[in-house]
């Protein structure tokens, strides 16, 4: 697999810290192994909307990663609460292609974008990048990056 | 570096163990949906199941199982499915087709065939799905059209440049990477709505289906560079071209007229401006009733939020742990016995009672330590009784009956081990239940009872033990066909077999000879395999026991010590060597003298009360040891539905044990389960209860003459002079 560049907050050099949310147990992992590689930091993780919600006020996250599908509250709804607490998410959907209507939904209730499971790598990598847009820099190969 | 395509051994297990739960809860949902197929619920859950299974296998590289859980999403998708009967049967072969597909990825061996769940999906999508088929051609018809935009569409366009703005033929070809063109379409509208105002699409929102070129009327005060800028979203717009047609000018005279016209037309024609609010009010109605439907979903949530803190750990790791506690507590008990001593040489020395707080404290500390391990291993008895609905579903299903389970006590802990090991009897008893236990329907209401046979499966504690019971409302177990079937197949005499009592008949179906023929399955409805459920239960120090009535059912009670590794015993002297049992075994300590004990037929007897209880020799049999009025003690025990007593010479008192599982090599009898070490060093072999009523019962029968017979314990011992029986035979 390629090496990707680490994506860092622009204003403090800082990795960007994300809030996984989805009910599979290794959803959740295997999303985590992606976003190590990118330099990213697990800021937390959630099962369901209900507690997405509470752990996005508590950890306050640069990305919230969304499955659709979710017990408690599905992931349109707690996208859409997040959203409504805080106007500045980004929330990006993730989904099968089974629900694209639940995805559009999303998308028109202000979630930032989308991408399909099973999640690749660099697909991702590129949504990120196109979120965070002048929030995210991609670092340089060594330190150097931090501050600009 | 990690490697997404091909993930580790690590997230395939990982993935293998968390589609079980799925499959579990598969099962689960069909079972609802037998029972109503109309709920809604169930299938949502259902769909929801499939949905994550899916994800799942696909970020595994396990490409089959994710096709076919699409398939069966596509299939569950509210559109497709109204109330269904044939729906709990898919979700039935659904749920058996992915663990033959689990299997076998878990296996390297080959997939099994999907053809029953293809044919069923067939069968599904037949009546319910061709609309949506044409439905997706028409789509492809529209996305092909040039764009001809309409003269509403036209007239805004002007209008918005009256306005100061430039207005853009914006045509964006999606990513053939990307599989949701729609949502593709909303990314495209989004950026584009941030930048100005979408005045005309093509195709138009609501027939947009499968189009992946797509032409929007756009007005903004950017330049056509800007917008291609935001227009090219990564991984969703492969290419963006911006070809302005109409500057930002003066041309304002139309404006009017057109505005009338256009009012009379919003009914007919899509208003551009109005197509986005209803869109999103299309979607609201569909997004509000997914949300509201988990908040009526209390079953199908449970598991899911279990899971949110539990940590996965290898058995093996707290095993190990447990072993260290184990270790531990021999240390304490060692220490307690160098302090014991201490006090007693040095009565006045003060340093003793610090000593002694400080040993106190450990043992405390100890004791919950002790404890807390021991409750890592516990899990609630629900694990494994969820699965038995599909079971006896599926027996009944098969031999024509009608059983209802009834399930209590799941939430009750038992050790994991444990709980995976009775797994395979407990299975079996059941199976029994519903196929030989419990009558078919005409024979039921010939009797009297409800045609739908009723299962109960409960656990409970009891003291140190755990019981796991389960019951029958069937026909019972008639004792004399038992003991005509044993007596034809020489288990016993027929002469004997006239004695007998109920525990007695009972425990001939233990028997493994018994159990291996055919018939008895028609005689008694019981038998196979008891044999087996009973080693089981022998080799975890529980045991098995049968209550029976004619016409009222059958149940049998599963006890197993809440976990294997710590027990609490009491300690025992035999001809001066130490043996141990477990104390909840143990009914009451009876003080005798030889003299006390009788001879009835060829049993030794000792009056207790009112009670003749029959005798267990470990020992030296009664004429070897012939000092008439010896002191002797008589251990009462309770097992199997009867009492026996165990004559001893000396009792040692209570103690905890860690049991250390004794190797085959080493011991090849099975009245003896397992050995520890007392804290001053001594080895002490734990005495496995079951197995000796069984021996003391058979030698009973086939000595027709002679005194009480011992089991020799200590002899075996003494020949291998380790303290450990190399073999003891009868």
């Amino acid at each position: 697999m390629e090496h990707f560049a680490p994506v860092r907050r622009t204003k403090d050099g800082q990795p960007v810290r994300y809030l996984v949310v989805d009910d599979s147990v290794f959803a959740r992992k295997n999303l985590a192994r992606i976003i190590e590689a990118f330099g990213g930091q697990m800021a937390g993780e959630a099962a369901d909307g209900l507690t997405a919600i509470s752990e996005y006020s508590r950890v306050n996250p640069d990305i919230v990663l969304m499955d659709i599908t979710m017990p408690q509250m599905e992931g349109i709804e707690a996208a859409e609460k997040i959203m409504q607490q805080h106007p500045e998410a980004r929330v990006v959907m993730v989904s099968s292609v089974g629900y694209q209507e639940n995805i559009v939904a999303a998308l028109q209730r202000g979630a930032r974008h989308f991408v399909q499971k099973p999640v690749k790598a660099e697909v991702l990598y590129e949504v990120i990048k196109y979120v965070l847009g002048e929030d995210g820099t991609v670092a340089n190969a060594a330190g150097a990056g931090a501050g600009s | 570096m990690t490697h997404f395509d091909d993930p580790g051994e690590e997230m395939r297990e990982l993935f293998l163990e968390t589609a079980q739960e799925l499959l579990q809860s598969l099962n689960e949902e069909a079972l609802k949906l037998e029972k109503r197929p109309d709920d809604g619920e169930a299938v949502r859950s259902l769909r929801r199941g499939i949905h994550t299974l899916k994800g799942d296998a696909a970020a595994c590289g396990f490409r089959e199982l994710s096709e076919l859980a699409h398939k069966l999403e596509d299939a569950l998708a509210p559109e497709h499915v109204g109330p269904n009967a044939s729906l709990a049967e898919l979700a039935f072969t659904a749920a058996d087709t992915f663990a033959a597909m689990l299997a076998a990825y878990r296996d390297h061996t080959a997939l099994p065939s999907i053809q029953s769940l293809d044919e069923i999906l067939v069968a599904l999508s037949a009546g319910t799905k061709r609309p949506g088929a044409t439905k997706n051609q028409n789509h492809e018809d529209v996305a092909t059209q040039g764009i001809d935009w309409s003269e509403y569409e036209l007239l805004a366009s002007r209008q918005s440049a009256s306005l100061g703005k430039s207005v853009h033929h914006v045509s964006v070809l999606i990513d053939p990477g990307c599989t949701m063109p729609i949502a593709a379409r909303q990314m495209v509208l989004n950026a584009l709505n941030a930048l100005g105002q979408v005045l005309g699409s093509r195709p138009e929102s609501d027939s947009a289906g499968l189009a992946r070129e797509l032409d929007f009327l756009f007005a903004s005060g950017l330049s056509a560079e800007e917008i291609v800028a935001k227009c090219k979203i990564p991984t969703i717009i492969s290419q963006v071209d911006v070809e302005t047609i109409t500057e930002a000018s003066e041309k304002t005279s139309l404006a009017n007229p057109g505005a009338q016209i256009l009012s009379g037309e919003i009914s007919t024609t899509p208003h551009s401006n109005e197509e986005p609010a209803r869109a999103s009010d299309s979607v609201e109605h569909s997004a509000d009733s997914v949300a509201a439907e988990p908040a009526t979903d209390p079953g199908g949530l449970l598991p899911h939020h279990a899971a949110e803190n539990i940590l996965r750990v290898d058995a093996e790791r707290v095993d190990a742990l447990l072993n260290l506690v184990g270790e531990l507590i021999i240390g304490k008990s060692m220490l307690q016995q160098a302090v014991n001593e201490l006090s007693k040489r040095y009565p006045k020395e003060p340093l003793r009672a610090r000593l002694a707080d400080a040993v106190a404290l450990q043992a405390r500390v100890l004791s919950d330590l002790q404890r807390s391990v021991m409750k890592v291993r516990m899990v609630p008895v629900e694990q494994l009784f969820r699965r038995f609905p599909r079971l006896v579903r599926d027996v009944a299903r098969r031999c024509g009956k009608n059983v209802q389970l009834i399930i209590s006590g799941e939430t009750t802990d038992l050790d994991k081990s444990l709980l995976d090991t009775i797994a395979e009897p407990l299975t079996h008893l059941i199976r029994n239940a519903v196929s030989h236990g419990i009558e078919s329907p005409p024979e039921r209401r010939q009797q009297g009872k409800p045609a739908e046979g009723t299962i109960h499966l409960s656990a409970y504690h009891q003291g140190n033990q755990v019981i796991i019971s389960v019951r029958d409302d069937g026909a019972g177990i008639a004792l004399d066909r038992v003991k005509a079937k044993a007596v034809a197949q020489h288990l016993v005499a027929a002469s004997e077999s006239q004695h007998m009592d109920q525990p007695e008949v009972l425990e001939l179906l233990f028997h493994p000879g018994f159990s291996t023929a055919d018939e008895i399955t028609e005689i008694s409805g019981r038998g196979v395999g008891l044999d087996v459920v009973r080693s089981v239960l022998r080799r975890l120090k529980g045991n098995v026991e049968i209550e029976t009535r004619i016409g009222s059912g059958t149940t049998f009670h599963l006890k197993v010590p809440l976990t294997l590794a710590i027990i609490k015993a009491l300690l025992f002297r035999i001809e001066q060597r130490l043996y141990a049992i477990p104390l909840n075994a143990v009914a009451e300590i009876a003080r005798a003298r030889e003299s006390d004990l009788h001879q009835v037929e060829n049993y030794e007897v000792l009056q207790l009360r009112d009670q003749v209880l029959p005798l267990v020799r470990l020992g030296m049999t009664a004429s070897e040891s012939t000092v008439p009025d010896r002191r002797i003690f008589v251990l009462v025990i309770a097992s199997g539905g009867r009492k026996f007593g165990l004559i001893v010479d000396g009792i040692e008192g209570e103690e905890e044990l860690v049991i250390k599982p004794l190797d085959d090599h080493m011991v090849a009898t099975d009245l003896v389960s397992g050995a520890s070490i007392l804290g001053d060093g001594r080895v002490v072999l734990i005495v496995n209860l079951a197995a000796i009523m069984e021996r003391s019962q058979k030698s009973r029968r086939k000595e027709s003459q002679g005194g009480g017979h011992g089991l020799l314990l200590p002899q075996a011992e003494r020949a291998l002079g380790l303290g450990v029986p190399a073999e003891v035979r009868l």
